[in-house]
């Protein structure tokens, strides 16, 4: 209950440079006082279709002057345009409570994601499979349960069989 | 309830006493065997219990080793029930009459390696009550689908060629055992459907036995195959092999061979069976085994000789770990003691003896399930997407004891499975041939 009381909250603000090699994120942590927040740990995340891609180091801790920097992967896809969504989080601190900042940024490969999945095919909905695999894996479970059920109505017809002396 | 007394049970021929006699008479040491399959059932039963309850967590199974030894466990499983088709359909359509004795055999260890697959499969799934979304969210695009469907067959398949096997000697129960509890008569009447030894049921059952005779055949291979495609649409290091299917088939064949020699040695002495399942079985079923390993070690050089040549990246590392890693001792186990050495042992005839051959299987068998392990775990391990920032977790696989007691009972459940089965239905056809077209056939209502 203390510790929850105590608890503040930070400020993270984003800066970003580039060079002809990299491409360097620079986070700034201020307490509620304005006062540079030293030893915030900060997760740093491009979000993807799924899920969130963690980047940067391991650990990633304020200095002193409550800054840290994180290089940017240079191959990441983007949206057409390459626009990617850069998230940072403080997580989990002991001193100030959970934040989120997000920003987009035109740092990723621009991509153009052909929308398929009206299409037939492998990786497509169920309702999208090849005709050609629904055709032969039907044809073949088709044909061997015909045989079993064959079979089956084979010992039918053998339970009818009266016996000889009846 | 009606008094049973052994001694009054009379029998026609002194086969058919030998054949028979087990079912009628429980000894304390099969009472004993039966307890503590149970036993270890129960230990298992609890193991599964705490995962349903806590969920996978309680297993060893993390993001990259996603499939731990269950799945291991159900290619061991689907492995050794092919044995059913490689009597069944093979030695039967190439008119090896000295395997017909064997076929029942096998129809049992097929059957029950089969089940116990099927529900190794549920037992991986997190959330088994979902195990029907697989139905009703049905991709036909998914390998997943194909090993559903692939394995309800074959487990149908199964049960009708042990049925094939079984129903004219189920006819004999019904009629000539008089001393057995009502519950098993009225089983023997419903199970031997009207048998009454009928040239026309004959001549009908012998059809189906041919028609399932072929029909097994691609099926088999397919079941096997798919569950090797499993693997090879996942992208691992080791898995990305055209080899895969025949490597799965191959090794199959051969793991359900030394199960059946296992299973004969220790049918023979317990159900005092030597005159039937004799010397001479032994010696066919080794040199059989010498024939499938030489097939196997064919896939084995193939499957390990290009990438070990190279060594190459991801694919490198994994067969590092498996030649000199962490992995070398069970790999050159599994290698030497699990093939290379049986095929060279089973060429003379002295290891072809009874004993020999048994442990030999033994080893065989072993090295089965070892390889399989390896085949899963050590690719799981090694990803081509580079591993970054995980829990210490996530690296390594030891399995829990949750997972050891589960995989132990599910062998304890195969075991119980079949001495159920050779409980309740005569191993060696009671005819001195199995039905045929060539077997006279004579009603026996009188």
């Amino acid at each position: 209950m203390y510790a929850q009381d105590d608890m503040q909250d930070a400020k993270v603000s984003l800066s970003f440079s580039e060079d002809t090699d990299t491409k360097t994120i620079t986070a700034t942590v201020t307490d509620q006082n304005g006062l540079a927040a030293e030893e915030v740990e900060l997760s740093f995340f491009v979000k993807r279709t799924f899920s969130l891609l963690k980047i940067g180091d391991g650990f990633n801790e304020t200095d002193e002057d409550g800054v840290v920097e994180v290089a940017f992967p240079s191959d990441l896809p983007g949206d057409a345009e390459g626009n990617v969504t850069i998230i940072v989080k403080i997580l989990d601190n002991d001193l100030y409570n959970d934040l989120s900042v997000e920003t987009i940024k035109k740092w990723g490969v621009p991509t153009i994601i052909n929308d398929d999945k009206d299409e037939r095919s492998l990786w497509a909905a169920a309702a999208n499979a090849p005709i050609t695999l629904i055709i032969s894996v039907t044809g073949m479970i088709f044909v061997i349960w015909f045989i079993i059920l064959y079979i089956i109505f084979s010992f039918y017809k053998i339970s009818k069989i009266k016996p000889l002396n009846l | 309830m009606r008094k049973i007394d052994i001694k009054q049970q009379k029998f026609e021929t002194p086969r058919e006493k030998d054949l028979l006699r087990h079912l009628i008479s429980t000894s304390l040491k099969y009472k004993l065997w039966i307890g503590l399959l149970i036993a270890i059932n129960l230990v298992g039963m609890y193991a599964y219990y705490r995962q349903v309850r806590f969920g996978l967590i309680v297993t060893a199974m993390r993001d990259y080793t996603s499939w731990g030894i269950y799945i291991s466990n159900f290619v061991f499983f689907v492995a050794i029930s092919l044995v059913g088709s490689l009597f069944s359909s093979i030695l039967k359509l190439n008119n090896n009459v000295w395997a017909k004795p064997l076929i029942r055999v096998s129809e049992i260890i097929a059957v029950s390696a089969i089940i116990c697959a099927a529900v190794i499969i549920i037992i991986d799934m997190g959330r088994p009550d979902r195990f029907f979304y697989v139905i009703t969210h049905f991709r036909i695009q998914s390998p997943i689908i194909w090993d559903v469907i692939i394995i309800s067959t074959y487990l149908v398949i199964s049960f009708l060629l042990l049925f094939i096997s079984i129903l004219p000697d189920i006819a004999v129960c019904r009629d000539r055992l008089t001393e057995i509890p009502n519950w098993k008569k009225r089983f023997y009447r419903i199970t031997a459907i009207n048998w009454s030894n009928h040239p026309k049921q004959a001549e009908r059952l012998n059809k189906v036995s041919k028609i399932m005779g072929i029909a097994v055949l691609p099926v088999a291979f397919a079941i096997h195959t798919v569950t090797s495609w499993l693997f090879a649409t996942t992208w691992r290091p080791g898995w990305n092999s055209t080899n895969l299917g025949p490597y799965f088939v191959s090794g199959a064949f051969m793991a359900g061979a030394a199960a059946i020699i296992f299973a004969m040695y220790i049918i023979r002495k317990e159900l005092k069976l030597h005159a039937y399942i004799t010397e001479d079985h032994f010696d066919k079923m080794g040199r059989l085994l010498v024939l499938l390993s030489l097939i196997y070690l064919y896939f084995n050089i193939n499957e390990y000789l290009g990438p070990a040549f190279k060594m190459v990246g991801i694919e490198g590392d994994q067969l590092s770990e498996l030649f000199t890693g962490q992995y070398a001792i069970m790999y050159w186990f599994v290698q030497i003691g699990g093939l290379i050495l049986p095929l060279i042992l089973l060429m003379f005839k002295v290891m072809r003896k009874p004993f020999p051959i048994f442990l030999i299987s033994l080893s065989v068998v072993l090295g089965a399930w070892f390889k399989r392990y390896l085949i899963v775990i050590p690719s799981l391990q090694h990803t081509y997407v580079p591993i970054q920032q995980v829990d210490e977790s996530y690296l390594h696989y030891i399995p829990t004891w949750e997972e050891w007691a589960i995989t132990i009972s599910s062998f304890a459940s195969l075991l119980l499975l079949i001495t159920i089965l050779i409980k309740l239905f005569p191993v060696i056809p009671i005819k001195s041939e199995e039905h045929d077209s060539e077997t006279i056939v004579e009603p026996n209502i009188k």
